[in-house]
């Protein structure tokens, strides 16, 4: 176990600071001198020099390096370029919290609905229940997030056209709150949001659980005279779920790409959000600050879903 | 293993080990091949397709088996179908539309032909946010441009993206792919790291980062090719190249882990002991038996990266107006939402049309390539 953890650590570490050093990298090349654009046309070298200075634009790129992942550990990522002397992570703040319910209840419906979804879709595998259920969810699974969204604000606006209604087709009400006001901006969003990771969790468990059901230990909990749903419950649904562990790192990803397109298209204040309007500002500190924070967030995901998975499963071992 | 195999020669091929299309004449080595009665089974790692069993002599070739299986499968005919309207509508759609349609009497503009009027830049401002009319075939958006014209451009960029992406996607993924897998050392060690820093980095993210950083810069510099020219397209390579550098890792595993069945197979040890050369053996053996695993890949990769590409031009980083992508005919009709739904819905619409056909075809060619995989 102690090795397993290590050996995760040390890969945890090496593609952190890959996605850091390409993440700088990038960010030190790109076009344009954020000073001068700062600046304007006419400028006071001296004060050109010093902001430099003040930005730590003026060291070697290696140092420039350091200083940005030493910083980074310490949750700083330096000051925005287009609001002058305000660090990045505050700007950030503003939309963490908005994307983080966002994810959140995405992550709680997708378990929620997904699960059962496929559990019960693989309890009825090849009836005409399993063949609709997967079809719809195929569909899911397959449309772009983004369209989704669209179909759903289409029918929104058709919807307050026909009733009279005034469900907003966009917006976020206050993060975590949820007045019946706070509602009807966020369901919309949060539905359309998990809908993607739904019909990929559902068509896992299905998966999944016709594996076990094939496995001999269930044959046997049969053979022994227990009544389905104990077989069911008891015996293979347990072992079922598992495997559901290893995809938590790839929803993770989803969530932070669905993300942008979902805060975009609903115009919600998230870090998305931030993150496209920052790069229309050609304000790269916020944007290498989300996207460092962002992979950051997965890998680690990542590695606490292979943890979890060892834990519960202990014949896995690191290879 | 080598010992055994060695000893084993010929009752191996009793556990239907066959290789679909390969450069050797696959008649031939049935005849070598074929089970005297299997006297004795050796497990052999899964790999191609079920039809070798030493069938009798006009037995069709496993290629042709696969392609039977898809024919059955409807709906991944039906994607085809849909895939090759799509095709033709983006390359000969816009030629003969422009020539389709009188002349108009424009308000603005005088006396104009369907030439004009049907070009997917042109702005009729007296004639916005119609709706499907005979003049304008799916109406207009809200700057008066043909949408069933911006439509077919924009399918044109999706498709051409799709292209670009899946040639850098399969020649990268194949090289590295069959080298980490023949050779090992090395090579193998640093796909295993790139991999895993691919898996773990949300792909779109590093495609957002790119076009979001250089974007502009690649507005100046490939807008003076002439092909891609100044109306908004040239950020597309871009996009092209960042989305083929998230997608090759992928396509070079799965290619690393057939090259690495392969390497252990009887026609490759036989290949081998003739004293065939290991360039000659990928050439040969190795590189022909991939094409089942990359067709797969592939066709399942399109959709990814058609989505990819109307994403990002749907949040500003693709194509800039007045150029015309999905993504961006997405955006532009979601302003008009309230008073023309319309504008907003086509776009969406056909985008989830061509993803589902790709998703069905993928999926159908990977039931038709390898159908134990199937549950």
């Amino acid at each position: 176990m102690v090795q397993f953890l290590v050996k995760r650590f040390i890969g945890l570490i090496f593609v952190v600071v890959g996605v850091t050093f390409i993440t700088f990298v990038l960010g030190l090349n790109a076009p344009g001198d954020p000073i001068r654009d700062m600046l304007g046309e006419h400028f006071n070298k001296i004060i050109y020099a010093e902001l430099r200075h003040a930005y730590g634009l003026d060291l070697p790129w290696y140092q420039q390096y350091w200083n940005f992942l030493v910083n980074m550990f310490h949750l700083n990522f330096g000051y925005s370029y287009k609001y002058q002397g305000r660090p990045v992570m505050s700007i950030l703040a503003q939309g963490v919290p908005v994307s983080a319910e966002l994810a959140f209840w995405a992550l709680v419906l997708q378990v929620a609905i997904g699960v059962p979804l496929g559990i019960f879709s693989a309890l009825k595998a090849n009836t005409w229940i399993d063949t609709t259920n997967m079809g719809i969810i195929l569909v899911l699974y397959s449309i772009p997030v983004f369209v989704l969204g669209v179909f759903v604000q289409v029918f929104i606006v058709w919807f307050d056209q026909h009733t009279g209604a005034s469900w907003p087709v966009s917006n976020w009400g206050t993060p975590w709150e949820y007045s019946p006001a706070d509602l009807s901006y966020k369901i919309a969003p949060i539905l359309v949001f998990a809908a993607g990771g739904v019909a990929y969790i559902a068509r896992l468990s299905r998966a999944s659980m016709l594996e076990v059901l094939r496995q001999d230990y269930v044959r046997t909990a049969r053979a022994k005279g227990l009544r389905e749903r104990a077989v069911i419950y008891r015996h293979a649904l347990r072992n079922a779920l598992i495997p559901l562990l290893t995809v938590v790192g790839l929803l993770l990803g989803l969530l932070v790409t669905g993300a942008f397109f979902i805060e975009n298209i609903f115009n919600i204040p998230g870090i998305g959000y931030e993150t496209i309007q920052s790069i229309s500002d050609r304000d790269y500190p916020v944007i290498q600050a989300t996207v460092v924070l962002l992979a950051v967030g997965v890998v680690i995901g990542n590695m606490l879903a292979d943890i979890f998975y060892s834990v519960a499963d202990p014949r896995i071992k690191v290879q | 293993m080598d010992t055994k195999d060695k000893n084993t020669n010929i009752d191996l091929s009793s556990s239907g080990v066959m290789f679909p299309d390969s450069s050797v004449s696959p008649g031939e080595i049935v005849e070598v091949m074929r089970p005297q009665g299997g006297r004795e089974t050796v497990e052999t790692p899964p790999i191609v397709a079920e039809g070798g069993k030493g069938q009798p002599k006009k037995s069709p070739t496993p290629l042709q088996e696969s392609l039977r299986r898809l024919w059955r499968d409807k709906r991944a005919v039906a994607s085809i179908g849909v895939i090759i309207f799509f095709i033709l509508l983006a390359l000969i759609g816009p030629p003969i539309y422009q020539h389709i349609g009188g002349i108009y009497n424009s308000p603005t503009n005088g006396p104009i032909g369907p030439s004009k009027y049907h070009n997917p830049y042109w702005q009729e401002l007296t004639n916005q946010d119609q709706f499907i009319s005979g003049m304008y075939w799916l109406g207009t958006d809200d700057l008066g441009r043909d949408m069933l014209a911006r439509l077919m451009q924009g399918v044109l960029i999706s498709l051409t993206v799709a292209v670009l992406v899946e040639i850098v996607d399969i020649v990268m993924g194949v090289l590295i792919g069959v080298l980490a897998g023949y050779y090992g050392g090395w090579i193998d060690q640093v796909l295993a790291r790139v991999t895993d820093i691919v898996f773990a980095f949300p792909g779109l993210l590093f495609v957002i980062l790119l076009t979001g950083i250089f974007g502009p810069q690649a507005d100046i510099v490939f807008s003076k090719i002439p092909v891609i020219g100044p109306n908004g397209n040239a950020r597309l390579i871009l996009v092209s190249i960042a989305l083929a550098f998230v997608a090759w890792p992928l396509m070079a595993r799965f290619v690393r882990g057939q090259t690495l069945q392969l390497k252990e197979q009887q026609f490759v040890e036989a290949a081998r002991t003739a004293g065939t050369t290991d360039t000659q053996i990928i050439l040969r053996h190795i590189i022909p038996n991939l094409l089942s695993i990359v067709i797969v890949a592939s066709t399942l990769d399109i959709s990814n990266t058609i989505i990819g590409e109307a994403g990002i031009s749907l949040l500003g980083l693709g194509v800039q107006p007045p150029g015309s992508s999905i993504g961006l005919m997405i955006v532009q009709g979601q302003a008009m939402i309230d008073s023309n739904p319309w504008e907003v819905l086509l776009p969406s619409i056909v985008l989830a049309i061509i993803v589902l056909a790709f998703s069905f075809l993928g999926d159908g060619l990977n039931d038709a390539f390898n159908p134990r995989s199937k549950d």
